[in-house]
């Protein structure tokens, strides 16, 4: 993060965005001739690497640029004071020889001070007059210097820049890929207040206590320091309201992996552990055990009203998704407040409780809550885990074949994809699958991913008639192309279904023949 | 049952009810209330007979006070005037009029959990003495790496804004020292996020050239003192005279800033920029970053000022000031760090800047008060709050046009000392923007020419 004085940004019609440096080469050489006059200057004085600083601004690059750079290398450096003399000492002697001797107004006065102290302390003038401010800021000697690449240097800078805008953000909106538990973690650890929503993906937006009352930028430090967590993910989109200070206006930036990813350092976050020895064997142990579901760390979050839940598994099969849950450690309160929490939740989830840290009233709240809860001991046993997979897979999905055959939907359309239907109406793929396929609507008939209608497949089969006939024979090819042009996608199956039969005469499809099987 | 407690520099409430304060905040399910208005959400409850369960407070242990201030009449009124007012309000005194004490008798009368916010470290230090001398307690203190909450805690600006989260519910009573920093944009927060209900405000200087002062009355309480040097000089604060030197600049930096002031005057006129706020400039400053030649035009008006402010002519002045008043108690003001080098180097006198190291510059100041130093040269550092006392004589070589600054410095050498006749002495360059700065800066203030 960089002083706001070196913040540089373009603003246009309320939108807001940092002057990113360009990773071209003009870029790249001025960071790279910054590090090496840090690397020359080790020993040196601190002035002088800022006087190279300044030949940079004046060649014409803006000067927050130089500056910036230059403020993140000194970050870089150890600086430290001159160890010949101490210059609190030195001063100390000067400014009591001055005081006895009378306050000097001229050259000689001074001299005759300056010359008593050298004596007593057995130097000389010269070094006299050269460490009595030694101890100044740009006195200091460069002592260490940490290198980086010019890449490396620019995409840091960039990262702080962006950070540094955020200083004046009042509100931040983001959605990621992955890596939820840790930010879900640092919005909390930071003192934000987060509102989960749906639009087309997972979003939060993350503001403050008392962003309540009005638009403040008090939470923006907090909101820069949570930026490093969100790019630290594979994609990620950041949206926030900047509160312009010199014009009091509302601007918009946003930030987004696809187009600025490059741009910034990418921060190593620690790679993740297990929070327990529980999970990791439970984890292992499952997947060892092959079963056909799919287990996955740290999911995508669950909405539960406006928070969320960020369970410890999702395991999923044929599109079924059961979420996980362990509680190893809790107190009673801690598990009153998760309860009413997963009560929210919209999803199948199964909760996994440490026995001997149960209580009775553990018992009482299981009744109420209505949650699927298993408990262990020591260790989860995958038997029971299985069993209730098992059980929650048949009802998932019963219920969601019931749901689409109960649904009394008239389709009109030519061709209804399974999985876009699926995503419409909010059930599996495979589920909707199994529903059409038990219970052909009228007037279509059921492919393996799609419904076509019975015109259309008329229709397919007219102009395969026409071809055969115009021409004597058909490859295959062309019959594909001639289905996928009623926008029907099971070309093969959709030949078969029609009576025709595909003779292959080596790999190529061009070379394939459809033929009419005969009737009878 | 409502419930209410504090969470995070607001206050929560749970239960069947609204209030006239706050404000339903979906994202949590609850009334959240700002934490200021602690003291009327209770008797709003109280007042509408309902049960309520208040876990807001946090407060540190009590600990026993027994104040040992007199006070003057003056401070007595003032006091008064503050507890009529409900203990709430604001103070205007004069630098050196003893706005301390008055503080220290109202926390001693109240006896409850005391907040005292300050400008800077130092006056931390300054505080937690006080405190100590005349209230018989040992102050906590929040700033600079400590974080030590007691019944009477002494804290920064800074750290008071940066730390409402967590010290919020701890104090009853607050006191802000030099009251009109909580005006700024960020530190007035500070007044929001508390929930103390008993306030005071200390200032000598209450008007912002920005007018945001108008923000402190609701959120501290009404302006209940006020009194000007004028009225205090003579009977409380040393009598005074104020003179004005101007100096030419030498043929040199003559012609230096006519040349700079030359560049940055075309380009103004050729871009037709008129600087008329603090915007303009602001929006100057900005297009510096993108136009080369503006750059150009704002160094070159920098390099000027310097050579105004820091003329040698104004060093051979000071000399022979110097010379002809020599063992009197002397400050030397200027605006920039590298004239107060210069000066420190040349008439090897201490320098007091916000480089100094905090251990360096308690020492030069101890020395200075035990009159072992007879001259300190300082920046801006010493302009507000901390003790300077018995210097009778100041030079002003440069500084801001500001009138806060001009009074703040002319504090500094009225405290009150028998027989002593202050004077502070205004060295100007003669022809140069530096002119209009010196008439600017004694325009308003509350002495008089």
């Amino acid at each position: 993060m960089l002083p706001s004085e070196l913040l540089a940004v373009w603003k246009r019609k309320g939108v807001i965005s940092p002057r990113y440096a360009k990773l071209s080469n003009d870029d790249l050489e001025v960071a790279s001739s910054l590090i090496e006059a840090y690397k020359s200057h080790v020993g040196k004085k601190k002035s002088a690497v800022k006087e190279f600083v300044d030949e940079i601004e004046e060649k014409g690059y803006d000067y927050r640029f130089a500056r910036g750079l230059s403020f993140l290398l000194d970050r870089r450096s150890r600086f430290k004071c001159n160890d010949k003399i101490n210059s609190i000492d030195l001063r100390r002697k000067i400014f009591h020889a001055a005081a006895r001797l009378g306050l000097p107004t001229t050259a000689e006065q001074r001299n005759r001070i300056i010359e008593a102290v050298a004596t007593e302390l057995k130097v000389t003038a010269e070094t006299v007059e050269e460490f009595l401010y030694g101890d100044l800021d740009t006195e200091l000697i460069l002592e260490e210097f940490e290198p980086l690449s010019p890449l490396e240097l620019l995409q840091e800078y960039n990262l702080s820049l962006t950070q540094t805008l955020l200083f004046d953000s009042t509100e931040v909106t983001f959605t990621s890929s992955d890596n939820w538990q840790r930010i879900f973690y640092s919005v909390k650890k930071l003192g934000l207040i987060y509102e989960a929503y749906q639009d087309g993906g997972f979003w939060v937006k993350v503001d403050g206590p008392a962003s309540l009352f009005k638009l403040t930028r008090r939470y923006g430090t907090a909101i820069a320091k949570l930026l490093p967590v969100i790019v630290a993910s594979q994609r990620w989109t950041v949206r926030a309201k900047i509160l312009w200070k010199y014009t009091n206006e509302i601007c918009s930036f946003t930030v987004e992996s696809w187009k600025h990813a490059a741009l910034l350092r990418k921060p190593k976050l620690s790679t993740m552990t297990f929070d327990s020895t529980v999970e990791e064997d439970f984890a292992t142990s499952f997947q060892a055990l092959a079963s056909g579901w799919v287990l996955k760390r740290e999911p995508e979050p669950v909405l539960a009203g406006k928070q969320v839940i960020i369970p410890d598994f999702s395991i999923e099969r044929e599109g079924i998704k059961i979420y996980v849950e362990i509680i190893g450690f809790w107190t009673v309160e801690y598990l009153l407040r998760k309860i009413e929490k997963l009560k929210k939740v919209d999803v199948e989830m199964l909760v996994l409780v440490n026995e001997d840290l149960a209580c009775e009233k553990l018992a009482k709240l299981e009744q109420h809550a209505g949650l699927n809860i298993i408990y262990y001991r020591d260790k989860i046993s995958l038997a029971p885990v299985l069993r209730y997979l098992e059980q929650a897979f048949h009802e998932v999905k019963a219920k969601q074949t019931g749901l689409i055959q109960d649904l009394q939907v008239v389709f009109t359309e030519p061709v209804v994809n399974y999985e876009e239907f699926a995503g419409r109406i909010g059930v599996s793929t495979e589920a909707v699958k199994a529903a059409l396929t038990e219970k052909q609507p009228r007037g279509y008939v059921a492919m393996p991913s799609e419904l076509v209608r019975n015109d259309v497949l008329e229709q397919v089969r007219n102009r395969i008639e026409q071809q055969i006939d115009q021409n004597g024979q058909l490859c295959f090819s062309e019959a594909v192309r001639a289905v996928e042009a009623v926008g029907v996608k099971d070309a093969a199956i959709v030949l078969e279904a029609l009576g025709y039969r595909v003779i292959w005469r080596g790999i190529s499809s061009e070379k394939a023949e459809v033929v009419r099987l005969e009737k009878g | 049952m409502i419930h209410l407690w504090f969470d995070k520099g607001t206050l929560l409430l749970r239960g069947e009810v609204g209030t006239p304060y706050g404000k339903w905040d979906p994202r949590v399910g609850c009334y959240r209330i700002k934490a200021w208005h602690y003291r009327d959400v209770l008797s709003y409850l109280k007042e509408s007979r309902l049960e309520y369960h208040d876990e807001v407070p946090n407060l540190p242990a009590s600990e026993s006070m027994k104040d040992i201030v007199e006070l003057r009449p003056y401070q007595q009124e003032a006091l008064g005037k503050w507890q009529r007012a409900g203990m709430r309000g604001i103070l205007v005194l004069p630098t050196a009029a003893g706005k301390t004490y008055i503080a220290l008798k109202a926390m001693s009368l109240l006896n409850t959990q005391t907040l005292v916010v300050v400008p800077t470290l130092d006056l931390i230090d300054q505080w937690q003495k006080r405190v100590a001398d005349f209230l018989n307690v040992d102050a906590g203190a929040v700033g600079g790496g400590k974080a030590n909450v007691r019944m009477v805690t002494i804290s920064t600006y800074d750290s008071a804004y940066l730390q409402a989260e967590m010290l919020g519910n701890k104090f009853m009573f607050m006191v802000f020292d030099e009251v009109h920093h909580l005006a700024s944009q960020g530190y007035i927060q500070i007044a929001e996020m508390y929930i103390a209900p008993y306030r005071m405000g200390l200032t000598a200087t209450y008007e912002r050239s920005d007018q945001r002062h108008s923000l402190l009355p609701p959120v501290v309480g009404d302006v209940v003192y006020t009194a000007r040097v004028r009225e205090l000089a003579g009977h409380h604060l040393s009598p005074y005279t104020h003179e004005k030197i101007y100096v030419e600049l030498t043929p040199e930096e003559q012609q230096a800033y006519d040349q700079d002031m030359g560049i940055f005057s075309d380009y103004m006129r050729e871009k037709g920029i008129v600087m008329k706020s603090p915007e303009d400039f602001h929006r100057f400053i900005m297009s510096t970053g993108r136009d080369r030649r503006a750059r150009e035009a704002l160094l070159a008006r920098n390099r000027a000022v310097k050579v105004a402010l820091n003329s040698e002519a104004k060093l051979a002045l000071l000399a022979k000031q110097l010379e002809a008043r020599r063992d009197e108690k002397t400050l030397i003001f200027t605006l920039h760090n590298d004239l107060v080098y210069k000066i420190s180097q040349r008439f090897l006198i201490p320098a007091v800047t916000y480089q100094t190291p905090r251990e360096e510059r308690h020492e030069i100041l101890e020395n200075f008060r035990r009159g072992n130093y007879s001259v300190i040269v300082t920046s801006q550092v010493l302009d507000e709050g901390v003790d300077v006392p018995d210097a009778s004589l100041g030079f002003m070589l440069s500084g801001t046009g500001s009138t806060r600054e001009y009074i703040q410095r002319l504090g500094r050498l009225l405290r009150k000392v028998e027989g002593k006749h202050a004077k502070l002495v205004e060295i100007v360059s003669k022809e140069t923007m530096e002119v209009r700065m010196s008439q600017r800066r004694r325009r308003k203030n509350g002495e008089g020419a």
